[in-house]
């Protein structure tokens, strides 16, 4: 018994261990490609593609604390702030010093701190026409740029515009939001005097009500300047818009908007206006009118093909 | 050690399909991605038509299309585009010239848009019989119209 294992463990330790040569199993390329495959998609999605944010987030514990998670009445200003900013900033500006010629600045405004159902009314309904803010003279005109907004979040927005940039005015609530936009709906055209108007005069509602002509100039006869575009420095006028659209091609082209402006002058500033995207402003009916009132400003007794 | 050499080359296949994977994704994101690509589709396209057979009228009108068109775009977007019908180029050409600035007249814009209507009807013929298939009756009548009244016109 004993002899027999000795000689096998013997015979085992004359055998030269060897190495050979052979394939990568394919299941473990297969597998690498897969992973590698997914590690450069979390990259393309997490990575920040090394924007300085990602990778220097912060440079003091006090910028820190902006990013930690705010509760009550701060993450509220948080929230009412980015509002501010996507929704009234770009006219009025982050500092609420407004802009030359675009719009009335917010700090130190008597409208801003007036009765809360003056105040709700400019978001709501637009304003346009003569006004004195601060002791200057403006004419211009406003989009209902808060309409689609709700009761708390155009509530956090005025309480916002109220109490910064040395404002000292009182929080709006959503209740008074409520309210004010009750007061103000008795004045809107209600859905029987829509009916009982043409789609021209409807599309001329909209028109007006979303400040087209703020760009397109009024009745779209002629666009405001717009530095460095390409389009000889000038917003389009609209009294061509049946001759190069159908009414689908101008619906999508309104919806989606154009953001890149082409640039007379390559090196050249951006252009300051551009096409907004409205499709998630204006509603369906409204988009389906104002087509039939801007075909309806092409100029009479032109041919309208070659 | 071959195996070694092999299985890098394999590394740097699969990072390079990886990149490409997450490049594509990443255009996907972006806003409108659509009409871009159609564009870039067009673009990517010859840049000129050879018309050495056109008729002398329809090679002088490519003449004023080339300049005048090239100003915004490349003259590959309009060449390899899937606009065939008359009243398609039609309104293409009037959103074109009414851009402010585009310097192109009525009497510009008539000759461009009579040279794509005689050019679809030549070179892209399929695709317009196919389009005129698709039409209304009463497109198909006015469209065709349009064709013979300018093929009349450079044809004699």
């Amino acid at each position: 018994m004993s002899d027999e294992l000795k000689s096998t463990s013997c015979e085992q330790a004359d055998v030269e261990p060897t190495a050979t040569n052979s394939a990568v199993p394919i299941w473990i390329i297969v597998l690498t490609l897969i992973l590698l495959f997914l590690g450069a998609v979390y990259f393309d999605r997490h990575s920040g593609w090394f924007d300085q944010q990602v990778y220097a987030p912060f440079n003091s514990a006090e910028e820190l604390a902006r990013y930690q998670p705010q509760s009550g009445e701060a993450a509220m200003i948080t929230h009412s702030k980015a509002v501010y900013e996507s929704v009234c900033g770009t006219c009025h500006g982050s500092d609420g010093l407004g802009k030359p010629n675009q719009a009335p600045l917010l700090a130190g405004s008597e409208w801003v701190v007036k009765d809360i159902q003056s105040l709700v009314r400019i978001p709501q309904a637009g304003l346009n026409g003569p006004i004195q803010v601060a002791g200057h003279d403006w004419n211009l005109s406003m989009a209902p740029m808060g309409a689609g907004l709700s009761d708390a979040d155009l509530a956090g927005v005025l309480s916002y515009i109220r109490q910064s940039w040395g404002n000292k005015g009182g929080a709006v609530s959503a209740d008074d939001v409520k309210n004010a936009r009750t007061a103000i709906s008795g004045n809107a055209p209600s859905a029987a005097d829509l009916a009982k108007m043409t789609p021209v005069e409807r599309g001329h509602a909209v028109f007006q009500k979303y400040g087209c002509f703020q760009c397109h100039g009024p009745d779209g006869k002629g666009g405001v300047h717009n530095t460095n575009a390409k389009t000889a420095e000038q917003v389009p006028s609209l009294i061509y818009v049946a001759d190069g659209y159908t009414k689908d091609e101008l619906k999508k082209f309104i919806m989606t908007g154009e953001r890149d402006i082409p640039r007379m002058n390559l090196a050249g500033p951006e252009p300051p206006h551009f096409m907004p995207s409205w499709g998630s402003i204006i509603s369906s009916n409204e988009l389906d009118d104002l087509p039939s009132f801007l075909f309806s400003l092409k100029l009479k007794g032109e041919k309208s093909d070659f | 050690m071959i195996n070694q050499n092999r299985f890098s080359v394999f590394l740097l296949g699969a990072a390079t399909l990886a990149l490409l994977g997450a490049g594509v994704a990443r255009a996907a994101d972006s806003l409108d991605a659509e009409t871009k690509a159609r564009i870039e589709r067009f673009e990517k396209g010859a840049l000129t038509i050879d018309v050495s057979k056109y008729p002398g009228g329809i090679r002088d009108n490519y003449e004023v299309f080339s300049t005048k068109c090239t100003q915004c775009h490349k003259l590959s977007r309009p060449i390899n585009c899937d606009y065939v019908m008359p009243d398609e180029w039609s309104r293409y050409v009037k959103r074109m010239m009414h851009k402010p600035g585009s310097g192109i007249d009525t009497a510009d814009g008539k000759k461009i848009y009579e040279f794509l209507v005689y050019d679809s009807s030549v070179r892209k013929k399929t695709m317009l019989d196919d389009k005129l298939a698709k039409a209304t009756a009463e497109d198909k009548k006015a469209a065709e119209a349009k064709i013979k009244e300018v093929r009349d016109k450079y044809d004699k």
